[in-house]
């Protein structure tokens, strides 16, 4: 009865996960056959790292599509944090402080998202655009109010958060970038609580049957607005470390993850109608598509490029996992 | 001379893991009322759903009306109307642009709009018996309007067969009279009308011919005078000599564990005052509308009355959080609206009403205790499975409804609500749930139990509270029940005969009095 | 209300009274563009954006919460397109580039299509992968603003007159939707949008009826591309991907529920407008250095609220207890 219980997991998301590990490694190898030094340390190390912020980032698109909904302010939130945290870092405040104030925020429009998405269900990605448009654009009127240079801050990283986030990065004297940790610590914690505690288990609840859920007493609404407050957490939070990567405020820098938490979430394998799939499926997705990425650079395609790739990649994994069921079917 | 109609042969059906039909044949002529009847799970709605376009079969031979339909579009154009078990609406849309959905083809008016408009509010009108506006909102009406809606469609396509699934459901009493007269007109002119039904008394009354289905295949076929309760009962059933009734047992009531007090449902409604004993059973009833619904989602939490309380031992109990501390468990017939979830396994719809009773920390569940309860229901209520982890989706309608009432007997509740538990559940699961229930009655618990089948409430309920009106009209102790006494009731008439049920006859209820 | 409005037209109520009153704040704020000449470069500029709007109209008609994210991108493919391959291929008179913008545009809609019909990949997913698609694939063919709109197109943003091609062809293409809202295509459209499956079992032929809303679409796409061309007079492959956001902002605005099933043009083109009217209106005061983010914010800030205020007026399908 036990392993029973443990197939809580569900024969689905076990199949999709052993799908997804499968194509990584056959991607990799084709990738190390046909990319010089593409196997080696140094590169694995760089992807790994920028599978870090895509990974984080994806967490929140991962929690809000089990519910059923998708969030497009992700790649405004990014930008949002990483100027503002670059311009208080220009100010007097403690940055431990600024860093707390931005993931804040971040939750904080994370938190709007979901108050005011609620109702409005499949077209919530469309309220999550608006918000994160208007959020952005405030962040910038902000930032460059009494600055003379638009969408770009200069200021002071602290180097203990550069190191967080580089490629020369160390982790207590070992040559990896500790994000790599803090995205598998964070990565730990989220899995177990969406498995082993009961308001993980209420988001697949919500995901599955949202009156069904009600008549549990089970609050879809505090459902929906944790999923979309985590999304804006973790945007900040990716945000802010992007800020250690680059060194400077750069607005456009979360453009990129529209697409790719998208693509990192539906090549998992999680379904884009709620309800199944996970963020060990994500973690799957994300490492392909970086893994992918490196790929792609290493053959010689620019960014305009990889994003063309990564559409095309899109529609046969939903067309795997999240397809409508035919209206005969429904009736 | 009559010709063959509707004939399929051996017909095979599986989705996924669950065979809907295995060898299921029916023969049914023009002219002809033809019912399939069976449990659920029996397969009637798959078969139906063939003949009409809607479901491609695995294997065997289909022939409606000397062509197989592959789509609705190929079955509509041969002569083949449907209507479904649900209501085919949108509800955005008006009256008359609903009735006559599909009526024109791709490329050509059949009708302007306004010969639409006009055609609508003159057929609606008779088939509903009052005035209809074509340019109302269907969401707007009334569930027995919107079915007339649906029923008219099918009419005025002049079709050559006619299938209703379940289609009575939503229409009370006299306006299924009206339907059984229009279904009389169509087997007059010709039409082959086929009517999958699992309400026996009706089909008995209105039906020529009777094919019988159980766990998805054919078991017999009646005619005529053949057809009575006795033999199609015994068909559907693998047991002979089921009996549909449940035992009398004269329980012992303890204190009292519910009450509503000036309980109104709805705006102008008469106050409704109800009490609850320990080791009670209570029948709710009532034609569609009545208030019975929303009385048992107001017990249950769920909608909150427009005026008034419900009360518990330990107080007033607000909303569905207030009744679940209270001990009040609430189990739907809906299970796909409002039961189950579909994308989670047999074991976790259990126990997701569980995980709130955890005592461990942060909320992680306590798989132990889970399990054990898990294995005591199923033991209890007999639940078929392959594995706790497959999808409850793979499980029978009945075996569903199973797990969703073992989950509410494993919270230890005081007081069961059942909003028409037994929807779409085979008579072998419908016994054993009558019979659970008595013995939770009989250990001291208390079951309100709502139907819309006035045969469930006889030899199982302590009393029944008929409603009428959005209020309780009467209270029927369980040795006056019985249906002429119940139907009175739900019609506003105490204790007066409303319902002739001979075959055949074109019986009215009596109209003075009925609001 | 003072006066009765009939239940069909209801929709419009709000978008109108929204242009009215933006009206009226920009004949204050901005009376130039009131004039003659005003309104020509007005109606070039707004045109780009009506024909976006009522490219996503039957879209969203034609149910299944589909948006068509892609609207923009695909504009400016058509626009990039224009561009960079005819004058190779030789086509430059007005025929050939019109035949091929709105062949492209049906092209690249009946490919939608073909994904959300056949394959049954949610229209707005379908939209979205197309987004990403069109974007990247507009900087590949072209990296950089260029190239060289051919002259009696590029002539139009000189445009002086009010009744010049560009006002025609917003007015032909009223004329298209009013003839496709008399077929009985357009009626079996709006009741799959309404409710697909009840389409589905009457008989209906959806497949074809989603393929004729996509059509229009690409007839609108392909329009709006030619006029975006004719107002920049060269090829850009990224103005397309703001459009994204103002078209969907009108669609909301106009009124049409995204649910499926009702709505119609009129408000489409009033929610554009009344876009375009905001941006005069914010344009009119001088906001130096950060003109351009406080026009994201507020048109950020004017979906978000369309989109709430839609919630109330029953246009979105509100989640129900």
């Amino acid at each position: 009865m036990t392993a029973e219980t443990l197939a809580r997991l569900g024969k689905g998301e076990e199949r999709r996960i052993m799908v997804g590990a499968a194509l990584l490694v056959a991607l990799f190898a084709l990738a190390s056959a046909m990319v010089e030094g593409f196997a080696s340390s140094n590169n694995v190390k760089s992807i790994l790292l920028l599978a870090s912020f895509l990974g984080l980032a994806a967490l929140g698109q991962t929690m809000v599509a089990l519910v059923g909904g998708l969030d497009l302010s992700i790649p405004f939130v990014i930008g949002a944090s990483n100027i503002l945290l670059a311009a208080l870092f220009g100010t007097s405040l403690p940055p431990v402080l600024a860093i707390l104030v931005i993931a804040a925020l971040g939750a904080g429009i994370g938190f709007l998202n979901g108050v005011l998405s609620f109702r409005i269900q499949g077209q919530a990605l469309i309220l999550t655009l608006g918000v994160g448009f208007a959020a952005v654009g405030a962040a910038q009127i902000v930032t460059t109010l009494g600055s003379q240079y638009s969408g770009t801050v200069f200021s002071q990283v602290p180097a203990w958060f550069s190191n967080l986030a580089s490629i020369s990065g160390t982790t207590f004297g070992i040559p990896f970038p500790p994000v790599v940790l803090i995205w598998a610590a964070i990565a730990g914690v989220m899995i177990f609580w969406i498995r082993r505690t009961r308001s993980g288990r209420h988001v697949y609840a919500v995901g599955g049957n949202r009156t069904s859920a009600a008549r549990l007493s089970i609050s879809e609404r505090r459902v929906w607005i944790k999923t979309y407050t985590l999304s804006g957490l973790m945007s900040a939070v990716t945000g802010m470390l992007l800020l250690g990567f680059s060194g400077g405020g750069f607005v456009g820098v979360g453009d990129p993850f529209l697409f790719t938490t998208v693509a990192a979430v539906v090549v998992g394998g999680t379904s884009l109608l709620g309800g199944a799939g996970g963020y060990g499926a994500t973690i799957i997705g994300v490492l392909i598509l970086q893994v992918l990425t490196s790929f792609l650079v290493g053959m010689g395609l620019n960014y305009a490029a990889q994003q063309t790739v990564f559409g095309l990649l899109i529609l046969p994994m939903v067309a795997l996992y999240a397809r409508l069921p035919h209206v005969r079917n429904q009736i | 001379m009559s010709s063959v109609a509707v004939e399929i042969v051996d017909v095979h059906k599986s989705f996924g893991e669950t065979r809907a039909l295995r060898g299921a044949s029916l023969l049914a002529r023009t002219g002809e009322i033809h019912a399939i009847v069976g449990e659920n799970g029996s397969g009637k709605s798959t078969l139906a759903k063939i003949a009409s376009g809607v479901i491609l079969p695995d294997s065997g031979r289909i022939s409606v009306l000397g062509m197989t339909p592959r789509n609705p579009v190929e079955a509509i154009a041969a002569g083949v109307a449907t209507i479904y078990q649900e209501m085919m609406l949108a509800e955005e849309l008006s009256i008359w642009e609903n009735l006559f959905a599909g009526s024109d083809p791709t490329w050509r008016r059949r009708r302007t709009n306004a010969q639409k408009r006009g055609e609508a509010r003159e057929i609606l009108s008779r088939l509903a018996d009052c005035p209809i506006d074509p340019d109302t909102r269907v969401a707007d009406l009334s569930l027995s309007v919107k079915q007339w809606v649906v029923i008219a469609r099918a009419l005025v396509q002049k079709p050559k067969v006619l299938i209703f699934d379940e289609s009575s459901a939503a229409l009370d009493l006299e306006a299924t009279n009206r339907l059984h007269e229009e279904m009389r007109a169509l087997r007059a002119a010709g039409t082959a009308v086929l009517i999958v039904t699992h309400r026996i008394a009706e089909l008995v009354k209105i039906a020529d011919v009777a094919t019988v289905l159980r766990d998805g295949e054919t078991v017999g076929r009646l005619e005529r005078a053949e057809i009575t309760e006795g033999n199609i009962l015994q068909l559907m059933s693998a047991a002979p000599g089921h009996s549909a009734r449940g035992r009398i047992v004269q329980a012992t009531t303890g204190g009292e564990v519910l009450a509503a007090r000036g309980l109104r449902l709805r705006a102008g409604a008469r106050p409704v005052e109800f009490r609850l004993r320990a080791g009670q059973i209570v029948g709710l009833a009532g034609l569609e509308g009545a208030g019975q619904a929303e009385f048992i989602a107001a017990l249950a939490g769920i909608a909150p009355p427009a005026e008034g309380e419900v009360f518990a031992p330990s107080g007033r109990i607000d909303g569905l959080r207030g009744a679940d501390a209270a001990g009040i468990a609430y189990v739907s017939g809906d299970r796909k609206r409002e039961g189950i979830f579909p994308n989670l396994s047999i074991f976790e719809n259990f126990g997701m009403a569980l995980y709130g009773r955890s005592r461990r920390m942060f909320g992680l569940l306590d798989d132990a205790a889970d399990e054990m309860a898990f294995r005591r229901e199923v033991d209890r209520l007999g639940i078929k499975f392959g594995r706790a982890g497959d999808r409850i989706t793979t499980l029978s309608g009945g075996n569903q409804q199973k797990v969703l009432i073992a989950r509410a007997f494993a919270l230890s509740p005081k007081v069961i609500l059942l909003n028409d538990p037994t929807r779409g559940v085979d008579i072998g699961t419908k016994q054993a749930l009558w019979r659970q229930l008595r013995e939770f009655a009989d250990a001291g618990g208390a079951v309100v139990y709502l139907s819309t089948e006035i045969e469930e409430f006889f030899d199982f309920v302590d009393r029944a509270c008929v409603f009428f009106d959005g209020s309780i009209f009467e209270e029927v102790p369980a040795a006056e029940i019985g249906e002429e006494r119940l139907l009175a009731a739900m019609f506003g008439q105490s204790g007066v005969k409303a319902f002739d049920r001979g075959r055949g006859d074109d019986a009215h209820p009596m109209m003075e009095g009925a609001a | 209300m003072l006066f009765h409005v009939p239940p069909s037209l209801r929709h419009l109520v709000v978008p109108a009274a929204l242009v009215a009153v933006l009206l009226l704040v920009a004949v204050i704020r901005a009376p130039m563009t009131f004039t003659p000449v005003g309104l020509a470069g007005a109606v070039l500029v707004a045109a780009p954006l009506i024909l976006a709007a009522m490219a996503l109209t039957p879209i969203a008609m034609a149910g299944r919460g589909g948006v068509d994210l892609s609207v923009g991108p695909a504009i400016g493919f058509i626009n990039v397109t224009i561009v960079m391959w005819l004058p190779a291929l030789g086509i430059a008179s007005p025929l050939g580039v019109f035949a091929y913008a709105i062949g492209m545009g049906i092209l690249w809609q009946v490919m939608l299509a073909a994904l959300i019909i056949w394959l049954r990949i949610a229209p707005i997913i379908a939209a979205l992968a197309g987004y990403m698609i069109l974007s990247g694939v507009n900087l590949v063919i072209l990296p950089r603003p260029g190239g060289i709109a051919p002259d009696w197109l590029a002539s139009w943003s000189f445009g002086t007159e009010l009744f010049g091609p560009v006002l025609w062809i917003l007015i032909g293409a009223c004329v298209v939707w009013a003839l496709f809202t008399r077929m009985v295509l357009f009626d079996h459209m709006r009741l799959m949008g309404a409710d697909e499956r009840t389409a589905y079992t009457v008989g209906i032929d959806i497949v074809t009826a989603r393929l004729a809303a996509h059509v229009m679409a690409g007839v609108f796409i392909g329009l709006g591309a030619v006029c975006l061309t004719g107002l920049i007079g060269s090829g850009d492959p990224t103005q397309g991907n703001t459009l994204t956001l103002q078209a969907v902002t009108a669609l909301v605005l106009g009124g049409t529920s995204l649910a499926g099933g009702r709505g119609g043009i009129a408000g489409s083109i009033l929610g554009a407008v009344a876009m375009w009217l905001v941006f005069v209106v914010l344009s009119s005061f001088n906001f130096g250095a950060i003109s351009g983010f406080m026009t994201q914010m507020v048109f950020g800030l004017i979906l978000t609220a369309s989109l709430l205020l839609s919630l109330f007026t029953g246009r979105v399908r509100a989640r129900t207890a």
